[in-house]
């Protein structure tokens, strides 16, 4: 069993789970200002920092996973990073400015959300297209380190994977965020982006494994939990959500293991002897102290009345 | 071209960050201290600036660790070769290190920030500035183990890297205690402490200047009082760990050494040559005070061997411009170090000082002089490197990106940055001037 994959999918599952319920807030935040505000800006506030900094924790993971790997990418998503760090700058320097900032002619604490919520999305897309190439391959050549966008963009498999995960991502947000009167639409798009997702699994795996049961399964099930009344409020239990979403997508690790880029070995990618033992002891060590700082978090939540009340005193 | 290019960039880029890194880590630590007095005192005021210096923070914060991402980034696209060595070596394991020292920060800071007085335990607040500060203390030293080894490496088998290229015999462990590790961390933290502290100084006494309020010029006065304190003794801790640190380099980089002092030969009690240049073996326009080098570098005069450029291929020299830096970082600390020793004395004599107005302007520049000083001594340490990026083991023209792809980013990098520092402080100084003491203090 290669642990080393194994870890660093989890924590990139839990990276990409955290992204996404900010994807899911962006989203409401653009298209029902009004009356997701509140809801969504508890949530988003005071923990985009926690999500920039699990991106980080995946990148540095992988950089110490897959050491023979790291200059190819690099140099493949080149643009791709440049992108990914004009996005991030943006996505930082406008909530940390929103949180605080006192209007000033034509900028306002909306506009700089707007700035947050727009920089939030095409961020996410930039994640979803490099993870749509991890997965296969697609617009790569490996034998000089290119990427080939249009090459990319000819190809339809990448295509249902960013749609596939964005609708459903739609189909979720109103369950996270716990906004009652979309209930109906988020199982709509939850079941419409799992047809996508399952057509890009059917092309890229040429056929329907097995291991897609468990995710299929555990991705359904959520908007059925959030229709039926007794369920209702465990479905939109933000601690919840996120170890049920994390656990789902890291049930999809078949999409990467063994086989990543469509034709690489992940085992012959890994790290491995002293290496390979003081990757698993530093990231259990680290994984303690995270707990315990998570732990933290969740206790101040929950004893938390109303986070916006505090930052706005 | 490229090449050049690339150093260009990255110290560009590198020189913007630290900015906010010395902003960070000082205001952290001054909230820290407030803290304390609030814990012991109960006085509105001091609450009121620790809400208004935490919310400067968040920013800080926020915009710091976006350009930390940049400055990472950078590294991967501009050196692929040294992060390559970096990640088949324990200097990864730093990195990761790094990454649950800045959760600490980030976890903590959320909650200290955010869910202010969820907790009733009355130490809640100072201990959670507590360790936001070792976070972020912690992620600075992190970062400096990356640098010594940069230094000094260790970890592999260098002699069999340097022959086929390929690291083997690897301690994942060593990297975190290089032979300059020590001495290195001690000025790194101290002097970054320092730095950070002077700018907020000089912030409050230009505030303390400006403000008619009395309320608020006696919470600026304690934070003069807090930061002028830490200053004089960061600034006496600067002066032995730097003196402590150039023993270090004569001993372990002793090329770098000859170059920081443009020792032209070696030999025993060479002088200490202020300024001046080099101009076809010889030093011009320098200013000799004779023995002196010797007794700086080790404390003891005349039996001390010190090297010179001669011994060395020329090909291995640095840019000898690093003496100028290095001559300015010293002049410069000297300089802040009597204005903190007049500060001292107007203290010891439990007098304000700032009811001298040219001690006060003094202090006022003394903070943009005190992070020139810094990032001079950054610039000598990295340039005395030069063209070593790993020290006798990879060259700066080995690890770096000769693709010509490297200048489009480069030049949004740039422009990004000229936009991203000054504005950042304008939003500080809105953010904190928002709600004057006098309003905030309203029922």
């Amino acid at each position: 069993m290669n642990y080393v994959f194994y870890i660093d999918f989890a924590i990139f599952s839990i990276f990409a789970t955290l992204i996404l319920t900010e994807i899911m807030g962006s989203i409401l935040l653009l298209l029902l200002w009004n009356d997701s505000k509140k809801v969504v800006l508890e949530y988003v506030v005071p923990i985009w920092e926690i999500t920039g900094t699990f991106a980080v924790f995946w990148v540095v993971l992988s950089d110490f996973a897959f050491p023979s790997i790291l200059i190819p990418l690099a140099s493949i998503f080149s643009a791709g990073l440049l992108i990914f760090l004009i996005l991030f700058v943006a996505r930082n320097a406008s909530i940390s400015f929103a949180e605080f900032f006192e209007k000033k002619g034509w900028l306002d604490e909306k506009k700089l959300y707007y700035g947050y919520a727009l920089s939030s999305i095409l961020l996410g897309l930039v994640v979803l297209v490099i993870v749509s190439t991890i997965i296969g391959g697609y617009g790569l050549n490996l034998s000089n380190y290119t990427f080939n966008f249009f090459s990319f963009a000819s190809n339809i498999s990448p295509w249902l994977f960013i749609l596939g995960s964005l609708v459903t991502a739609i189909g979720f947000a109103p369950i996270f965020y716990n906004i009652d009167k979309m209930k109906k639409m988020s199982m709509i798009f939850v079941f419409i982006g799992v047809l996508i997702s399952m057509a890009f699994i059917f092309i890229q795996e040429k056929g329907i494994p097995r291991e897609v049961l468990i995710p299929l399964v555990l991705t359904i099930a959520l908007p059925i939990l959030y229709n039926i009344p007794q369920t209702r409020n465990v479905a939109s239990n933000k601690a919840f959500f996120i170890a049920y979403l994390s656990i789902t997508l890291f049930s999809l690790n078949f999409l990467v293991y063994p086989t990543a880029f469509g034709k690489l070995s992940v085992d012959s990618l890994t790290t491995n002897g002293t290496m390979a033992n003081a990757y698993i002891i530093m990231t259990l060590t680290g994984l303690v102290l995270l707990a315990i700082l998570l732990a933290l978090y969740t206790s101040a939540v929950k004893k938390s009345a109303s986070v916006l009340n505090k930052i706005q005193e | 071209m490229s090449v050049v290019f690339d150093r260009f960039l990255f110290a560009f880029t590198i020189a913007s960050h630290i900015v906010l890194v010395t902003m960070s880590i000082a205001l952290i630590l001054l909230i820290f201290f407030l803290e304390y007095r609030y814990l012991t005192k109960k006085e509105e005021i001091i609450k009121d600036l620790i809400k208004r210096l935490k919310k400067v923070f968040i920013v800080s914060f926020g915009i710091g660790t976006a350009s930390g991402v940049v400055v990472a980034v950078e590294l991967i696209n501009l050196f692929p070769g040294f992060m390559t060595l970096v990640s088949e070596t324990g200097v990864i394991a730093i990195f990761y290190a790094e990454v649950f020292a800045f959760f600490l920060e980030t976890i903590l800071l959320m909650i200290y920030v955010y869910f202010d007085g969820v907790f009733k335990w009355k130490y809640t607040n100072i201990v959670l500035s507590f360790f936001v500060s070792v976070g972020t203390i912690t992620s600075g030293i992190l970062i400096t183990m990356v640098n010594a080894w940069m230094n000094s490496p260790n970890g592999f088998d260098i002699t069999s890297y340097k022959d086929n290229g390929i690291v083997t015999g690897v301690n994942p462990w060593a990297p975190f205690l290089t032979s300059t590790t020590i001495p290195e961390e001690l000025h790194v933290i101290i002097t970054t402490i320092f730095t950070g502290m002077m700018i907020i100084a000089s912030y409050f006494v230009y505030k303390y200047l400006q403000s008619n309020n009395e309320k608020e010029k006696s919470a600026y006065k304690y934070v003069i009082k807090i930061s002028s304190w830490i200053n004089i003794i960061t600034i006496l801790l600067a002066g032995i760990t730097g003196s402590n640190e150039i023993s270090t380099t004569l001993q372990q980089q002793p090329l770098k050494y000859a170059a920081f002092e443009l020792n032209t030969n070696p030999g025993k009690a060479l002088p200490e040559i202020l300024f001046g240049t080099y101009s076809n073996g010889k030093v011009v326009n320098g200013i000799p005070i004779p023995g002196l080098q010797g007794f700086l570098a080790q404390m003891s005069t005349g039996d001390t061997y010190l090297p010179g450029l001669s011994q060395y291929p020329s090909s291995e020299w640095p840019p000898l411009y690093v003496h100028l830096t290095f001559d300015s970082m010293v002049v410069g600390g000297v300089l802040l170090g009597l204005l903190l020793f007049m500060i001292f004395i107007y203290n010891l004599m439990k007098k304000d000082f700032l009811k001298n107005k040219f001690i006060a302007y003094l202090q006022i520049i003394a903070g943009p002089i005190a992070l020139i000083v810094y990032e001079l001594g950054w610039v000598t340490d990295e340039v005395g490197r030069v063209p070593w990026i790993v020290y006798n083991v990879l060259t700066i023209q080995q690890a770096a990106n000769n693709s010509s792809g490297v200048y489009l980013p480069g030049y949004f990098i740039i422009a990004f940055y000229i936009v991203l520092i000054p504005s950042t402080f304008y939003i500080f100084s809105r953010i904190f001037n928002a709600k004057p003491i006098k309003e905030v203090n309203k029922p």
